[in-house]
């Protein structure tokens, strides 16, 4: 398990690696000055002298990297171009709300998933199993932000039982999980699809193994074969998804916050692409892969911990 | 008795049940609670609050309730025009390059910088000729201290719009030299010390708040307090609006259509300015368009009408030149052209030009795009070829400059749009002889065109001012390298009851909403 451990942080290592590259491309990959870009048509000769020497654009670009990498190892991600804030901050002020929505959507859509996996998988082809299904697939096929949009639209601006836009007053519990409602909600939906149609599709392959006909043949109630015997090995493959889903939404909540106006990771991302202020960029897009990589690493480990034959697949 | 038949695990899921009910109207009501004061949306952050520094927006906004300035714009019947604020008791030209000026008694600085005086405008405003915005100040000479609470404003040449331009807009806006100093010369996010009705609080990311200010001795907003939510998508703004969550959010062209045919339920709309003016440019020195001849076909084989209809949705105003509706100068038609595509054709003939093929070249925008493919047409009917090229941001600005290489020399037709100020001088600086290669991408000169700039910007008339910018567009047009568009609003739909102050240009002050 050690050895495993070392093996999956060195690849993660390497990935992020990989991506602090990319991320330092991004602003040179762009065609004209990445001065000019950053700061938009109009910026005075001075603002964009300025700036220049802020990004060390006047240097080489091999020294331009070391700075950054060096910069990016001691956790410093530079500054915003505008504000003069550190990126780290300004990260640290937006970061939880991805994360509580990202935990919420996925969260209900373990909660609803699971278990609507496991019915369908106990009555296979019953109406419930074909319910199931056509409820799964359509919430699979259904992108997400067409979701947030009817959903804001029905809930929000229809009906006004649920609030439309932001995160909620600071420090008023109650109205913050009241804004989550409706972005939870679109951004878990597609995956009670996915986790019910894997759930089911484990279960009925490992309901046909011999231990399990054993099990019922000495008479154990069906209830413990399923959850004490079944599930625990048919849930393997659905954790892996639960972290690769995770780190998924983690990326994919901008159009959640952006529609809904949520502050978040994404919406920061989308932000600032548009007003061209790359050092936020740089460091959201690290931090957003770090916490993706975080995320699968941590559901690798889960599934090595629980099935040894993973730990010496690697 | 059914209770005999409840189990422990019935029991405690219809508990949980019951409790989520009674939690659900609690969690709306606590939803809904917020929604006290006025409740209106800004784009993002403000990020630099600093005049000097500012993007604009916003920011202005902010500046508008929690700085003193000399003056404020006065909007009637679309005409556009200034006033002096209450933060001053005198505000007068005293002769083209003097403007003096009083400050009201007993204004005073937040947080014990005591009161504003002079030598706050003065340091305010000569310190604008150092900043990002010192295009504004360009005018300025110096500001004279003549007591604790009188100047004058010094100018270096006369400059008629000094007042309406630089004074009414955000670069006005007086600061507190001593909290200025102290906090380094410039600030960002916060202000360092504020004299206004409001004082200013951000959340990052989600809201700036304006909440009444205790020192503030001077008229009350209609409104107590102002919560601004960043709602980036101005789509998303209007749902919220349509779910009754804001007071006021502005909209776009297609939006406008809408709430014009069928608006929200107990909803206005006004109309705040139409300062941005969009054409269809030609370079002047590209061989293709080098023919006076066929840049004048072009401009008889292009629709406007059309494009406003079917890329605008007829929210726009048609456009005869640079000067914007409300401005001094403003033309009611072209002069030298008109939709003819039959005199396109003779144009195209007399040039002896057959089969040309032109790069019309616009920003990755809908309405950009759709406008595009109407000129693609409208030029296809008269035997021109057109490939639309869509550009993104960051090369779309650099086309024409000399600066960024050689690309103007293949640039040849394309689509622009540009904001201007409540004045004409501004918009026609950007066309003077020293701007080609820079802003004039359409690349052509002109003596007279340029003495008329220097002599608008002297001339204290205002007829004589207005035949001035009148003929500057005559000879924009008799180049054949432009093809006026429209002027696109900057609409706002808010609640009825709410009466909303806006600049020309679209930045809201929320002190001078009127609520009924």
């Amino acid at each position: 398990m050690f050895f495993y451990l070392i093996k999956r942080i060195g690849l993660s290592v390497a990935v992020i690696g990989l991506v602090v590259l990319m991320s330092f491309a991004l602003l040179h990959l762009i065609p004209g000055d990445p001065a000019t870009i950053a700061l938009g048509p109009r910026a005075s000769a001075e603002t964009i002298d300025r700036f220049t020497e802020k990004m060390h654009l006047d240097e080489p670009v091999w020294r331009q990297f070391l700075i950054f990498a060096g910069n990016v190892v001691t956790g410093d991600l530079g500054e915003d171009v505008f504000s003069n804030r550190p990126v780290t901050q300004i990260i640290g002020e937006n970061i939880g709300f991805t994360l509580a929505l990202g935990a919420a959507g996925l969260g209900w859509a373990i909660l609803v998933g699971i278990p609507l996996g496991c019915l369908a998988a106990l009555r296979p082809n019953s109406a419930l199993d074909r319910a199931t299904g056509i409820l799964s697939v359509g919430t699979i096929a259904v992108p997400s932000f067409v979701i947030a949009i009817w959903s804001l639209l029905l809930f929000a601006v229809t009906l006004r039982w649920l609030p439309a836009i932001g995160a909620g007053e600071p420090g008023n519990l109650p109205d913050q999980l009241a804004h989550l409602i409706l972005p939870a909600f679109a951004l878990g939906l597609g995956w009670v699809g996915y986790l019910s149609r894997m759930v089911r599709a484990s279960l009925l392959e490992v309901m046909n193994e011999d231990y399990i006909r054993a099990a019922n043949a000495f008479g154990l109630r069906p209830g413990r074969v399923i959850f004490g015997y079944a599930l625990r090995v048919a849930i393997l493959p659905t954790i892996t998804l639960i972290g690769l889903g995770f780190g998924g939404l983690i990326s994919s909540t901008v159009f959640a916050e952006v529609i809904f106006a949520r502050p978040g990771l994404g919406k920061l991302l989308y932000d600032m692409v548009s007003a061209r202020n790359f050092p936020v960029v740089q460091g959201a897009v690290l931090v957003t892969t770090g916490l993706y990589i975080t995320f699968v690493l941590l559901s690798d480990l889960i599934i090595a911990w629980l099935d040894p034959r993973v730990r010496d697949a690697l | 008795m059914a209770l005999r038949n409840t189990s422990r695990r019935t029991f405690l899921a219809g508990t949980t049940a019951a409790g989520a009910l009674i939690l659900v109207p609690d969690l709306i009501g606590q939803a809904r609670a917020q929604t006290a004061g006025l409740r209106l949306r800004m784009e993002r952050d403000n990020e630099i609050l600093d005049p000097g520094y500012m993007v604009g927006g916003s920011e202005v906004s902010a500046q508008k309730q929690c700085l003193p300035f000399l003056a404020e714009y006065d909007m009637k019947d679309g005409e556009v025009s200034w006033r002096p604020t209450y933060y001053v008791t005198r505000l007068e030209h005293t002769d083209p390059t003097h403007i003096a000026f009083e400050l009201a008694e007993g204004l005073v600085w937040s947080k014990g910088y005591g009161p504003v005086t002079a030598a706050d405008v003065k340091f305010s405003y000569e310190r604008m000729k150092g900043t990002d915005w010192s295009g504004y100040f360009d005018a300025l000479d110096h500001v004279e201290v003549t007591g604790d609470r009188t100047g004058t404003i010094v100018l270096n040449t006369p400059f008629a719009p000094f007042i309406l331009v630089t004074l009414c807009h955000g670069t006005g806006a007086v600061l507190c030299e001593k909290a200025v100093t102290e906090a380094g010369g410039k600030f960002t996010t916060d202000f360092p010390a504020t004299c206004g009705p409001y004082l200013y609080e951000a959340v990052p990311g989600q809201r700036a708040n304006f909440v009444p200010n205790p020192d503030w001795a001077g008229p009350k907003p209609a409104a107590e307090s102002v919560v601004v939510q960043i709602v980036g998508e101005e789509k998303a703004a209007n749902l919220a609006f349509e779910a009754g969550e804001l007071d006021c959010t502005d909209i776009g062209a297609d939006t406008l259509a809408r709430y014009r045919t069928s608006p929200p339920e107990g909803s206005e709309i006004t109309i705040a300015g139409e300062l941005r003016y969009m054409w269809m440019g030609m370079n002047t020195e590209h061989p293709k368009l080098q023919d006076l001849k066929v840049r004048q076909a072009i401009q008889h084989a292009v629709d406007v009408d059309s494009i406003i209809a079917g890329a605008y949705s007829n929210t726009t105003s048609k456009s005869f030149g640079i000067i914007c509706p409300g401005l001094l100068g403003k033309r009611d038609a072209t002069k030298s052209y008109s939709y003819d595509p039959e005199k396109a054709r003779a144009l195209l003939a007399e040039a002896g030009v057959s089969g040309l093929e032109l790069t019309l070249k616009t920003l990755n925008a809908q309405d950009r795009l759709l406008t595009a493919q109407i000129i693609q047409a409208n030029l296809a009917a008269v035997g021109i070829t057109v490939t639309v090229l869509p550009v993104d941001d960051g090369t779309f600005w650099e086309m024409g400059m000399e600066e960024s290489g050689d690309g103007w020399k293949d640039l040849e037709m394309w689509i622009m749009q540009f904001y201007t100020t409540p004045d004409p001088y501004e918009a026609t600086q950007w066309f003077v002889s020293d701007q080609v290669g820079v802003w004039n991408w359409e690349r052509w000169k002109n003596e007279e065109f340029d003495k008329l700039y220097a002599d608008g910007i002297a001339e204290q008339d205002l007829a004589k001012r207005e035949a001035i910018y009148l003929r500057m567009q005559d000879i924009m047009e008799e180049t054949g390298a432009y093809v006026w568009i429209n002027h696109e609003p900057t609409a706002y739909v808010h609640r009825k009851g709410v009466t909303i102050s806006t600049a020309p240009s679209g930045e809201l002050d929320y002190r001078r909403f009127e609520i009924a």
